[in-house]
């Protein structure tokens, strides 16, 4: 490609992967050297991007935040440690008999004053760890206090509905629980279902009365994901049924499945 | 980002809760095996700790990053490839007119990108999917689909240039935009 590409989904298709070989090529060679091109495959990029949104939502487990924090912590203590170990050597002392008067007092005096500060370093170190530890502890019941505090909302709510799902015929045995207020669109789901087939998931649908069912987690007891959940959906959706379905594993944008529990609005 | 670049370890708490489940969902979807997805979900957000003060926020978006790289570490473990590690952190400029960093604004463009999609003929819909979800290529989708590759190009190209035009009828009308 010797000019600019001709047209904008030149740059999409490039972001999206699609391309290969000699189209590959082309558009790679030409932006290397074409700051006006590099830009415009940046906003392809965030263009497609945003296809991410159109994946089922999936929850992380709080572990993996658990994780994550402890990672950070110790790297910072690492860091820091390694910031803090001595750099470089000491200057070599005076030599003589006024240095050597002078080493006889100082060298106790700055090993008691090492010993000293080593053992300052160690008690900071400590206390800053135990300070760390319990902020950890803070943090995490103020994220559970969040939590219990989102579903005393919710269930204190007196427009907040709460549906029960029935297991549909044939399908694994199970029952589950949606408790959802249209007006904040916060819903909580609760329930116990067999493991699902191999190479699938289940997933919550929200029915709207009007419009398309509107995915609300997937999950699958099999992999030990969780079986109760609170999720924020469009708020002022008003529900006609609220359903679970079986679909391939990761789920679908759109139920594709059978209905495993469907509880009906009334 | 310049209070990570700060070490502050809340302001990498705050990042995290404001995007990870999007990653998340986007890693999960391409891989269908959620432990394998925290995996690199957590791989990244570490990166992005340990190198903060690369990330040059004049040059891009962090969400659009983030699922940029995300999405590239995702099909690079699907197809078993295993690349020698780049500088992403300054390979990948993603500008982005789209604001995702709130939960409403998130679900404002959910709503207009799966409207968009779902308005596409299942066939570009289908071939959008493969390639972004999978990763595959304009010959692999033909492989896979057992269409003709000219008309898959055809296909994806289509689909692509609605999608361009859907969203930049959002981003006229404030949908989501910064």
């Amino acid at each position: 490609m010797n000019g600019h590409p001709t047209r904008e989904e030149d740059f999409d298709l490039y972001a999206l992967g699609a391309l290969e070989g000699e189209e590959k090529q082309a558009i790679e060679s030409h932006l290397a050297g074409c700051r006006d091109c590099a830009r415009k495959l940046a906003e392809a990029q965030g263009r497609i991007a945003l296809l991410a949104l159109a994946a089922p939502p999936t929850p992380p487990s709080a572990a993996v935040k658990q994780r994550l924090m402890s990672q950070i912590r110790a790297d910072s203590e690492r860091t820091a440690s390694e910031r803090d170990a001595p750099a470089r050597p000491l200057p070599e002392r005076a030599q003589g008999f006024f240095g050597s008067w002078w080493t006889a007092v100082l060298v106790p005096v700055g090993a008691a004053l090492a010993i000293a500060t080593v053992f300052l370093w160690n008690e900071d170190r400590q206390l800053n760890r135990q300070l760390e530890a319990l902020h950890s502890t803070v943090r995490l019941e103020q994220q559970q206090l969040d939590q219990e505090r989102q579903v005393a909302d919710l269930l204190a709510a007196s427009d907040t509905i709460t549906i029960r799902l029935a297991q549909q015929p044939g399908m694994p045995a199970g029952s589950g629980q949606v408790s959802y207020n249209p007006k904040t669109g916060m819903l909580m789901y609760d329930g116990a279902l067999a493991p699902a087939p191999a190479n699938k998931s289940y997933q919550l649908w929200l029915v709207p009365v009007d419009g398309k069912p509107i995915s609300a987690g997937v999950f699958n007891p099999a992999f030990g994901l969780p079986n109760h959940w609170m999720i924020g959906l469009p708020a002022g959706t008003a529900p006609k049924a609220f359903a679970v379905s079986l679909e391939p594993a990761g789920g679908m944008p759109q139920p594709t499945g059978p209905m495993v529990l469907v509880g009906p609005v009334s | 980002m310049q209070r990570i670049v700060q070490r502050d370890e809340s302001a990498l708490a705050m990042v995290y809760d404001r995007y990870a489940g999007m990653l998340l969902s986007v890693l999960n979807r391409i891989l269908r095996d959620k432990q394998a997805a925290e995996e690199i979900l957590q791989d990244i957000f570490f990166q992005l700790w340990r190198s903060a003060e690369r990330f040059d926020g004049s040059r891009g978006s962090l969400p659009g990053w983030l699922v940029v790289v995300g999405r590239n570490r995702a099909i690079s473990r699907l197809r078993h490839h295993n690349p020698a590690a780049g500088d992403e952190l300054n390979e990948n400029t993603v500008a982005s007119a789209f604001n995702l960093e709130g939960a409403v604004a998130q679900q404002q463009l959910l709503s207009r990108i799966n409207g968009a999609l779902e308005n596409l003929p299942v066939e570009q819909r289908a071939a959008v999917e493969l390639a972004y979800f999978e990763g595959l290529t304009h010959s692999e989708i033909a492989e896979r689909t057992g269409d003709p590759l000219g008309t898959v190009k055809t296909r994806l190209r289509s689909a692509l240039e609605t999608l361009r035009r859907t969203l930049h009828t959002s981003a006229e009308s404030g949908i989501g935009t910064t």
